[in-house]
């Protein structure tokens, strides 16, 4: 909200600078987030009236003046402009002045004239884009006055960032009363009188509300005989300063008062209002109104409506109707102030897409007390400005009167709360300038009644925050919390999930953060058969539905990469994937199944291209290598890799994960080529995703020492032709239930394909250890173990021992 | 015999003194002292000798054997030394050549700036907590003290979710929607234990926003302190302990009366700014300030959602952005980097 701190100022004396009255509100909690000078730049900048002016002697196009800047003697300066006549006030720039646009005046001779100064257009101010000829101030204004005072932009404006749960500060007064309670200062609001004359109000105007409990208070007055003009420059200049636009005497009014007073008004011409009279009551389904902004809307049985006898004139608490508008020629209105619903007002400003100053004081709350004080000193103004006789007697309708709120303060629980004492004086001090009433005391605490501007304070918290931020939350100390009774063991998952990370940025994945939603196309294309979880109100159907596998994201990534000629990417994400749950949404139980994974993607050369590894590409291999290395730092022991067939992923390089339980983790392989190609990436990408919470819940954090082995170990190598179908695990199988006790472990090191091996065969090569945890082993029982191997090797599998 | 044995020596001290190579003494080490050497040859005919003489020849063997060991050991040395010597002098490698490539990944600086808040605040004792991202509105809105139709949820514009494509086989409670912010688990966590309570719960959160300056994806992390009798001036000391421990010990906070739904009071916390240490500058747009965190005492209401009495404990919450203050402590001036993922710009984390 943008308050004129010239306006401050009627109701409360200033700090003595700007700057010290925004740092002051913004501790206080009315943030200040701008300040805005309009007349800064016209410092040096004067009215000035031409009192001679005669042709330069020198050039045809100059002038040259005497003018009257108000000092002892008149100054001469020469000038270019045509469009002023003797007596006319313009602006003067004096010698020494810096211009908006950065020029700087110095006392010259302009062929061969002396000037002293510069006569200034509109654009040279840079107020507006005029550069026709020069700005012709009011007839008003004081020669040697600061142009800026006479434009009225000898003001500073403002930026109130007002939180919701304050719509008292969404106006002059309240923020002046703010000021008051800050600096101590008194806070003099006004007090309207206006001059009643004629009949009564209430002969003339009925007002009836069919719905108390979303209108609680209608006050009307009656004016009569108004002159529609424009309204004095003061009060254009105010309503400027606050991003008003002026309209004419009467709207002006109701636009200031507003301002003022926080207290939204609308005027009726009187004779446009069927039957003169008003009822506060809900729409008819479909009733129309034009509003004030040119619009037909259709109005909504949820709409509460201010009628005349047969229809709709406005819609309550957001806008005015056009048939009942004031304009020129209206010569009788009828004042609204009101109070209304805040709930009502948000759902039809927000049905109808209207957020008007009305409706965004009336939704957060406006204050019920002010709706007498407000319409008087509108009428008074109204009259004052437009020449109206203002009726008499306010028909005020106040059907929904409450008691104010009451409520109590210990003070003793305001060291308790705040951690700080707050002596109990300056506890009442506080309070009572914020308009709070001490209603009753008890033994230390005390009863106080609230504003009804207040809507926020409902409870002792809310008055010990008024105390807080108004003692200032700089006077409370800080203090660590006390002692901490017990250390809850940490979670599993994150210290598996930090190992995770550890594992995969060792294997050379760098770690991404992807967008949860996607597009369903990106899914699709997965051949996921699960229908995602949809948004309704998505940003781009790019990201309408959850995601249901990490892939589509790390696929973004790779393409981009692609694109921007990167020769190696290598990724991986952890987050969520999210899926339908028929028990979701029922008391505590969350809405959809979020799944935990972790899924990565290799692509492109291994390390780069590098004068030691000559361009090799990632493979399948590098994928489950990150897996192998992630299940390794985890300690999870007994993960099989099996062969497997699944939609995203190619037929020939696909494993499905499994723990030694049995229970699928996910997969890890190459992307289908029918993927990649529809997502018009390259060829060779490979992918690993799995879930991660039965992947921790596998984890073995803290691994279990084995004492190493005591006695030494005998290599032997093997060497094996086998069918090319054959897989490593199925030969290691038999190695090592051949070798039963003897065998430590089987390595693989070899795997060959091509001559002189027999096409359809391959050669693989292991190392076996064997080792004894007893004793030493002698060479013939190893030799005797190693040979059983072979032939059972080559008896099972149809190997053959490689000559 | 006698003299051919000096004839050997003699030989063997012409051959071994100019042996310059390891290689070279090897082969005379075989030529005069192996099993098929020179000496053995001499010495093969001894058994023939009459015991005395046999013995004075013997004396001389050994001292011209031991002659030969010495030349031999002295010329090994030499000739190592010469080695030693060549292959110092031998061409230097490239050590301008790069390394050979181990290429270790980068942490994405959310996740890792996440990581690094949650460690601050387990030292002062928080757990961590999660919750769901597809949220009810009761949890994300009413719980939190933000009834409908209150004009505070203007304050965050809401991403909802299609129950129809959730399967529900009952109508949710309430209408769903993605988390605007992680203060719902604070109502979750409240539920499910009794007081006291410190947890920190970090997480993804949606709002409906996309510019330069916002991405309808975020994270936060979220406090919370429970407990009898906790106070605010404990909210500021904890807050100022993470800034100080995050930050720098030289880093400044300044709390600012503000409003949040679920805190009364609620303070927004500001630090000095991190680039100009509190002078002013472009960062912190002149004022020397930098608003990191949302803060405040927890709101009765939230208790009493939480199925706490708000007459038996306090306390407060927290929360921020992470990747404001990613963009801080790595110094990224575009906010939209983050989710580009782009990697020119994760290889230098």
């Amino acid at each position: 909200m943008k308050i004129s701190v010239k306006w401050l100022g009627d109701y409360v004396a200033l700090p003595a600078s700007v700057d010290e009255l925004a740092r002051k509100l913004t501790a206080a909690g009315l943030e200040i987030e701008g300040l805005e000078r309009p007349g800064e730049g016209l410092r040096g900048v004067v009215v000035a009236q031409i009192k001679e002016s005669v042709q330069h002697p020198n050039a045809d196009k100059l002038s040259v003046t005497k003018v009257d800047a108000g000092g002892p003697a008149l100054l001469q300066v020469v000038c270019g402009a045509k469009n002023f006549k003797v007596g006319d006030k313009v602006p003067l720039a004096t010698v020494g002045t810096k211009l908006p646009n950065g020029a700087e005046i110095k006392q010259a001779a302009l062929r061969g004239v002396d000037s002293f100064g510069m006569l200034c257009s509109a654009k040279e101010l840079a107020l507006t884009e005029d550069s026709s000829g020069l700005l012709i101030l009011s007839p008003e204004a004081k020669p040697g006055a600061p142009v800026a005072e006479a434009l009225g932009l000898d003001d500073v404006v403002l930026e109130v960032n007002v939180t919701p749960n304050r719509p008292d500060a969404l106006s002059h007064l309240g923020v002046a009363r703010e000021v008051g309670v800050v600096t101590g200062a008194a806070f003099r609001p006004p007090e309207p009188k206006p001059a009643e004359q004629g009949g009564s109000a209430a002969d003339k105007v009925k007002v009836r509300i069919d719905d108390p409990a979303r209108c609680p208070r209608y006050a009307a007055r009656l004016i009569e005989n108004v002159t529609i003009q424009p309204s004095p420059q003061w009060m254009q200049d105010r309503l400027k300063a606050c991003g008003v636009r002026a309209i004419n005497n009467v709207v002006d009014v109701t636009n200031y008062v507003n301002l003022e007073y926080g207290q939204p008004l609308h005027a009726f011409d009187l004779e446009k209002l069927a039957g003169r009279e008003i009822v506060v009551r809900c729409a008819k389904q479909g009733e129309k109104i034009r509003t004030l902004d040119g619009k037909d809307r259709v109005l909504d049985a949820d709409d509460l409506a201010i009628c005349d006898r047969d229809r709709p004139q406005a819609i309550a608490g957001v806008m005015g109707g056009g048939d009942s508008e004031v304009a020129e020629g209206t010569k009788h209105i009828v004042l609204e102030s009101a109070n209304f619903q805040p709930s009502s007002v948000r759902r039809t400003s927000k049905r109808h897409g209207l957020h008007t100053e009305a409706s965004h004081r009336f939704e957060r709350g406006a204050d019920i007390d002010a709706v007498g004080g407000a319409i008087d000193r509108a009428a008074q103004l109204i009259a004052e400005l437009s020449g109206g006789t203002v009726l008499t007697g306010r028909v005020d309708v106040y059907p929904g009167q409450k008691p104010p709120r009451r409520v109590a303060l210990r003070y003793a629980r305001v060291e308790k709360f705040l951690g700080t004492s707050v002596p109990e004086a300056e506890c009442r001090r506080i309070l009572q300038a914020l308009g709070f009433r001490a209603a009753e005391e008890g033994a230390g605490e005390t009863t106080f009644e609230v504003p009804r501007a207040r809507v926020d304070v409902e409870r002792e918290e809310d008055l010990m925050e008024e105390i807080a931020r108004v003692h200032g939350y700089d006077n409370i100390p800080a203090r660590l919390p006390r002692g901490i009774a017990e250390l809850a063991p940490e979670p599993v998952q994150a210290e598996a999930e930090r190992r995770l990370r550890q594992a995969l940025c060792g294997a050379g994945l760098n770690e991404v953060v992807n967008y949860s939603f996607v597009a369903p196309r990106s899914l699709e294309v997965l051949g996921g058969k699960e229908a995602p979880v949809a948004l309704v109100n998505p940003l781009s159907v790019e990201q309408s539905v959850m995601r249901t596998s990490l892939l589509p994201g790390l696929l973004e990534n790779l393409s981009r990469s692609v694109r921007h000629q990167v020769e190696r990417v290598a990724l991986y994400e952890t987050g969520r994937a999210y899926f339908r749950d028929p028990e979701g949404g029922q008391g505590r139980h969350p809405a959809a199944r979020e799944v935990h994974r972790v899924a990565g993607l290799v692509w492109g050369l291994r390390s780069g291209r590098t004068w030691t590894q000559k361009d090799a590409r990632m493979d399948f291999y590098d994928a489950k290598g990150a897996v192998e290395a992630l299940l390794h730092l985890l300690h999870v022991e007994g993960v099989r890799f099996t062969p497997a067939e699944a939609p995203a992923w190619h037929p020939r390089a696909c494993a499905q994960v499994l723990l030694a339980d049995g229970r699928a983790l996910g997969y890890v392989g190459e992307l289908h080529p029918r993927i990649t190609k529809a997502l018009e990436l390259p060829q060779g990408v490979f992918a690993f995703e799995l879930d991660t919470e039965p992947l921790y819940a596998a984890a073995h954090l803290v691994p279990e020492y084995h004492s190493l082995p005591r006695f030494p170990a005998v290599l032997r190598d093997l060497a094996v032709v086998v069918p090319v179908e054959l897989r490593n695990e199925e030969v290691r199988r038999v190695i090592l239930e051949v070798g039963g006790a003897l065998v430590e472990d089987a390595l693989i090191f070899d795997v060959y394909t091509g001559k002189p091996i027999p096409e359809g065969k391959k050669n693989l090569a292991y190392a076996i250890r064997y080792r004894s945890p007893e004793r030493t082993l002698t060479d013939a029982e190893v030799s005797q173990a190693h040979q059983r191997i072979i032939s059972e090797v080559n008896q099972r599998l149809g190997g053959a021992l490689r000559a | 015999m006698r003299d051919r044995l000096q004839a050997l020596a003699e030989a063997a001290r012409r051959d071994i003194t100019v042996a310059s190579e390891v290689a070279a003494v090897e082969t005379l080490r075989v030529r005069y002292l192996g099993k098929k050497g020179e000496l053995s040859g001499v010495l093969g005919g001894m058994g023939k000798l009459p015991p005395e003489e046999r013995k004075a020849l013997g004396e001389v063997a050994n001292q011209v054997k031991a002659e030969i060991e010495e030349l031999l050991a002295e010329a090994l040395q030499r000739a190592e030394g010469a080695a030693l010597e060549a292959e110092l002098k031998g061409p230097r490698l490239d050590v301008t050549l790069p390394g050979r490539a181990v290429a270790p990944g980068s942490r994405h600086p959310v996740s890792r700036t996440m990581e690094e808040i949650v460690r601050t605040f387990a030292r002062l004792g928080f757990e961590v907590e999660v919750g769901p991202e597809i949220e009810l509105d009761y949890f994300n809105f009413e719980a939190l003290n933000l009834p409908k139709d209150h004009p505070a949820r203007d304050m965050q514009d809401t991403f909802y979710v299609d129950e129809a494509t959730l399967g529900h086989a009952k109508k949710a409670d309430s209408p769903v929607l993605l988390r605007t912010h992680t203060s719902p688990v604070q109502v979750r966590h409240m539920l499910g234990r009794k007081p006291p309570i410190r947890a920190v719960m970090p997480g993804r959160v949606y709002r409906r926003d996309s510019d330069i300056t916002h991405t309808p994806m975020f994270h936060q992390v979220e406090g919370l302190l429970v407990d009898k009798d906790v106070s605010f001036a404990e909210l500021k000391g904890s807050l100022d302990a993470f800034v100080k421990a995050f930050f720098g010990s030289d880093t400044r906070t300044r709390f600012r009366p503000s409003f949040f739904p679920f805190t009364e009071p609620s303070a927004e916390v500001d630090i000095s700014c991190t680039s100009c240490g509190g002078k002013g500058c472009r960062v912190c747009k002149q004022t020397g300030w930098l608003e990191v965190l949302g803060s405040g005492m927890v709101h009765p209401n939230v208790f009493t959602s939480s199925g706490y009495d708000p007459n038996e404990v306090t306390g407060y919450a927290f929360g921020m952005g992470v990747e404001r203050i990613a963009m801080l402590r790595y110094r990224i001036d575009d906010l939209r980097m983050m989710f580009e993922n782009d990697a020119r710009f994760l290889e230098q984390f």
